[in-house]
């Protein structure tokens, strides 16, 4: 079977500690392109969600002239997701309380930018 | 003591943005009513984060209450605030001393500026026990009481600096005009228009920071966001942020991880932060890039402790 080419990335991301699950989806329609989650995660669901967020936060910033969205986190009691987008793409991950959100953000905010 | 509370309280009352909760705070204090004491000193504080005094009045209500540990934090941030605060040196060497560091106490209340007989005296006591100590002999475990402080005399209001920070140079210099009010201690302007845009003014460090507060229809509820033109684009904002919270909510639901607590969107120009608030709305605060991320959310918690207030005063 032919690898995704963003296997690796999401891969890479998904062995940061309490990272449970990372994906690349469609921020148009909400479709993961690809995941990398571990089991019991609703991947599309979160997928969906994340991309409706993501959205919504481009589509307030552009109306308040804050310029493109490059990081968004999503703090929860015992985690949180993280989004990086570019263009229609958005990179996405799901962590848990005990994740390192500073070295997170920087290895996301550096593979978003090689989204296409 | 009462006249003198009902006097300030009523001086408050009149002019909210005043400072007369310092000297109101520390009546309270000496009176024993520690909470509202304490209640009094953290609405100023909201007002006047700077206002070195102010941070004394709340480290002498702290002390009072038994909570060294909080009244050295509040005591040290006097003295970043105004380096020269003899009462600020003073409560320290007290915590010092209640910690049993006499030495420490010693070197803290020596460096202190001579002339203070309160000073003195503290450094007396410091000395008889670091002598009664060495000596081996017991030593008294009173004799260096919670600082009284000094009268705290209310001052004008900071105004901005040129720079965007609050200015503290005078803060200390100008009485408040005392004249008759209703005797109520009130701080959060009523539902008006023009006044509710102001609501969170108080509790944000500059002009390029921002917040507003979100109904669960994308409405604004209070205050306002500007865009980089000066322009009010705070409804577009609310409208475009409608939802957030339920697909926050439906999102974390999915995960199991808890309730959603804040999120946290960085663009190029801005960093917004966002949290529910009572009644379904949204707390929105927006700073310029420059603004470190953890201060964005300090002032997030800022900005909803008062919307939690304001609501439950309006509605």
């Amino acid at each position: 079977m032919m690898k995704s080419p963003y296997a690796e990335l999401l891969a890479v991301l998904s062995r940061h500690r309490g990272v449970v699950g990372s994906f690349v989806v469609s921020e148009r329609d909400g479709i993961a392109i690809d995941s990398n989650v571990q089991i019991g995660v609703h991947a599309e669901a979160v997928a969906a969600l994340a991309a409706s967020l993501h959205r919504k936060a481009r589509l307030a910033c552009g109306a308040a002239g804050c310029g493109q969205v490059t990081f968004l986190r999503l703090d929860a009691e015992r985690g949180g997701i993280c989004a990086a987008g570019r263009d229609d793409l958005v990179l996405v991950t799901i962590s848990e309380a005990r994740a390192n959100i500073g070295l997170l953000r920087v290895e996301m905010m550096r593979a978003a930018k090689a989204l296409t | 003591m009462a006249d003198e509370i009902r006097r300030l309280s009523d001086d408050l009352a009149r002019d909210p943005s005043s400072l007369v909760f310092m000297p109101l705070a520390d009546a309270l204090r000496r009176a024993g009513q520690l909470d509202l004491a304490m209640r009094v000193a953290l609405r100023g504080l909201d007002r006047h984060p700077y206002v070195a005094d102010a941070h004394d009045v709340l480290a002498r209500i702290h002390a009072d209450r038994g909570d060294l540990e909080r009244a050295a934090d509040e005591w040290e941030m006097t003295l970043r605030l105004d380096p020269s605060h003899e009462q600020a040196s003073l409560g320290l060497g007290f915590v010092d001393f209640r910690r049993g560091n006499f030495e420490q106490a010693e070197v803290r209340l020596a460096a202190a500026r001579d002339g203070d007989p309160g000073v003195a005296t503290a450094l007396a006591h410091v000395r008889s026990a670091l002598a009664a100590r060495s000596a081996g002999a017991r030593v008294p475990a009173s004799g260096f009481d919670v600082p009284a402080g000094a009268v705290v005399q209310p001052a004008a209001v900071p105004t901005p600096a040129p720079n965007g920070n609050r200015s503290t140079a005078s803060e200390r210099d100008t009485p408040a005009v005392a004249t008759p009010a209703p005797s109520r201690i009130t701080e959060y302007p009523p539902p008006d228009p023009t006044r509710t845009r102001q609501l969170f003014a108080p509790v944000l460090d500059g002009d390029d920071q921002m917040a507003v507060l979100v109904d669960a229809d994308g409405l604004v509820l209070a205050g306002r966001y500007l865009d980089a033109t000066g322009s009010d684009v705070s409804d577009i904002v609310a409208a475009e942020l409608a939802g957030v919270s339920s697909e926050a909510e439906r999102a974390m639901r999915h995960l199991g991880l808890g309730a959603w607590t804040s999120l946290l969107v960085e663009a190029d120009q801005s960093v917004v932060a966002m949290t529910p608030a009572p009644m379904g709305s949204l707390m929105v605060v927006a700073a310029s890039r420059q603004t470190p991320v953890g201060l964005v959310r300090l002032l997030l918690d800022r900005a909803l402790t008062r919307a939690r207030d304001w609501l439950a005063r309006v509605s």
